[in-house]
């Protein structure tokens, strides 16, 4: 059933991007868009608004590698980690679910530092891959996603996307509890 | 709040590397000033001199040995940490023209205590550990450079480092970002991404109250949500990055989030996720004899994720201090 499920996804996403290529421009051609005119003006846009990102994703990235060398999650862990106990919280998973919305690359790496010390299918192991696959850098995806409009008071949307991502971790232990 | 995040990261950042750092000179952690006392052994797997490459010649002799510390040692100069047990660290013992003989360790080997390897960085060796060496005894007296400030200099490292990681991020977004808008300036033109948009109508009129069901911003929001389940990263920014823009012109005060934007970043970063890639071939590289056996726990939990993401940005969108109309623009 899963392997069925998994051969249908893998197959849809190598095929996605092509067929979505070949039928968008066919149909603006169909249509009688001048495709490569219009294709060259979109993509200016695309330069510009990379381009715009630029000082939001220094900034911000900058912050959280301040904060990943000092070593302050280790100190942070210890302050939470009484708090994350009274909802049944493993303590071996919590550095993976700090780090996630912060960091992409910070979070791949405990992955598989925590893969290596638990083991990979261990509870702790299924957990912490769980968590990388369920849920997106929260912080880097507000900092590109704002960045490209300008947008600086962000209103609740940091909230929201963090309470999302502790919902996730919250779902991913239950979920793992139950099939392990 | 991203504002007060943000500051918080930065400030808590260097006033931790500094209390750290505090605290080691406090408590001499790198056990600085104070020689070891240690032992020097042939390295019986390669006794011949070491060829000196590209013609540097500092040392008159230099051969590998293996240098034994014991854990009392260790213990009297590393007095923060807990150690094990003595250990033996693979070295190049050289003698000078001017009778001083030197050492250099080799920290990347397994049991090679943890501050050893980052007394080798601190000092700049990367990979290798220099010490000053004196006959004392039938053993050898080990000198090596004082260690300070470890964290506080790993801090403006790390900052300097990303800056330019950053900016290469953004490049290299460009090109993905230019071939995408290109092609979906193309399906715009077209009437294609309205149709879409169209389609999903009854879902999207309940989600984005605020957005009028035909707007373009629908179409890329879609394509983004559809891109990001099936794991295209790189064709999901851009659509997700169009939508933005479609959904700022819709905005009436620059500056400021809307509540849609909130919902489809809500939206987006807890994306249902059909096909963890990244995930599965992490644990098929760490061995696992059931990589993808993830799937099924990452879809239900992004699913359970997504779903409260959306009531909560619901819900905090009427909290007073994020109420849109009190939010100025600029």
């Amino acid at each position: 059933m899963m392997e069925v499920f998994r051969v249908i996804v893998s197959v849809l996403s190598a095929v996605a991007i092509p067929a979505l290529m070949l039928f968008f421009l066919a149909y603006g051609a169909f249509k009688k868009v001048k495709v490569y005119e219009t294709a060259v003006e979109g993509a200016k846009e695309g330069f510009e608004i990379a381009v715009r990102i630029i000082p939001y994703l220094v900034l911000m990235l900058v912050s959280i590698a301040v904060f990943r060398a000092s070593g302050a999650m280790d100190v942070f862990i210890t302050l939470v980690s009484p708090i994350t106990d009274l909802f049944g919280i493993p303590a071996e998973a919590l550095p993976m679910a700090m780090m996630r919305p912060l960091s992409g690359s910070g979070s791949l790496g405990i992955m598989t530092e925590t893969m290596q010390a638990y083991g990979t299918d261990s509870f702790i192991g299924i957990l912490v891959s769980t968590l990388y696959g369920s849920t997106e850098t929260t912080f880097y995806v507000l900092a590109v996603y704002f960045g490209a409009v300008g947008i600086r008071n962000t209103r609740h949307a940091l909230p929201t996307g963090l309470l999302a991502d502790f919902i996730a971790f919250l779902a991913a232990v239950f979920f793992v509890g139950l099939v392990l | 709040m991203l504002n007060h995040i943000w500051l918080a990261l930065i400030v808590i950042g260097i006033l931790t590397a500094a209390g750290r750092d505090v605290y080691d000179v406090v408590q001499n952690s790198y056990g600085n000033g104070i020689p070891w006392d240690v032992r020097l052994e042939d390295d019986a797997a390669a006794r011949a001199p070491v060829s000196q490459k590209g013609g540097v010649r500092t040392a008159a002799l230099s051969l590998r040995k293996t240098v034994q510390i014991s854990a009392a040692e260790l213990r009297r100069h590393f007095p923060t940490d807990t150690i094990d047990g003595g250990v033996s660290i693979p070295a190049v013992y050289m003698q000078h023209e001017d009778g001083k003989r030197s050492l250099v360790m080799d920290v990347t080997g397994e049991d090679v205590p943890e501050r050893f390897v980052v007394m080798a960085e601190a000092l700049g060796g990367g990979e290798k550990l220099s010490a000053q060496l004196e006959r004392k005894g039938d053993g050898w007296r080990m000198r090596i450079d004082d260690v300070s400030l470890v964290y506080l200099r790993k801090v403006t490292n790390a900052a300097f480092e990303i800056a330019g990681v950053a900016v290469q991020i953004a490049i290299g977004l460009i090109g993905i970002m230019a071939l995408w808008l290109g092609v979906m300036r193309v399906a715009e033109q077209a009437g294609l991404i309205n149709h879409l948009a169209r389609l999903v109508r009854p879902i999207t009129v309940r989600l984005f109250p605020d957005v009028p069901a035909d707007h373009p911003a629908v179409g890329s929001m879609i394509m983004n949500i559809s891109a990001n389940m099936l794991g295209l990263g790189n064709a999901a920014t851009p659509f997700g990055l169009k939508a933005m823009e479609e959904l700022d012109k819709l905005n009436p005060k620059h500056g400021v989030a809307t509540d849609a934007m909130v919902t489809f970043l809500a939206l987006n970063t807890s994306c249902v996720t059909l096909i963890p890639a990244t995930a599965i071939a992490v644990r098929a590289a760490a061995g696992s004899p059931d990589p993808a056996f993830i799937i099924g726990t990452s879809f239900l939990a992004s699913l359970t994720a997504t779903i409260f993401a959306v009531i909560i940005s619901k819900l905090l969108s009427r909290v007073r201090i994020w109420r849109w109309e009190r939010s100025e623009a600029e």
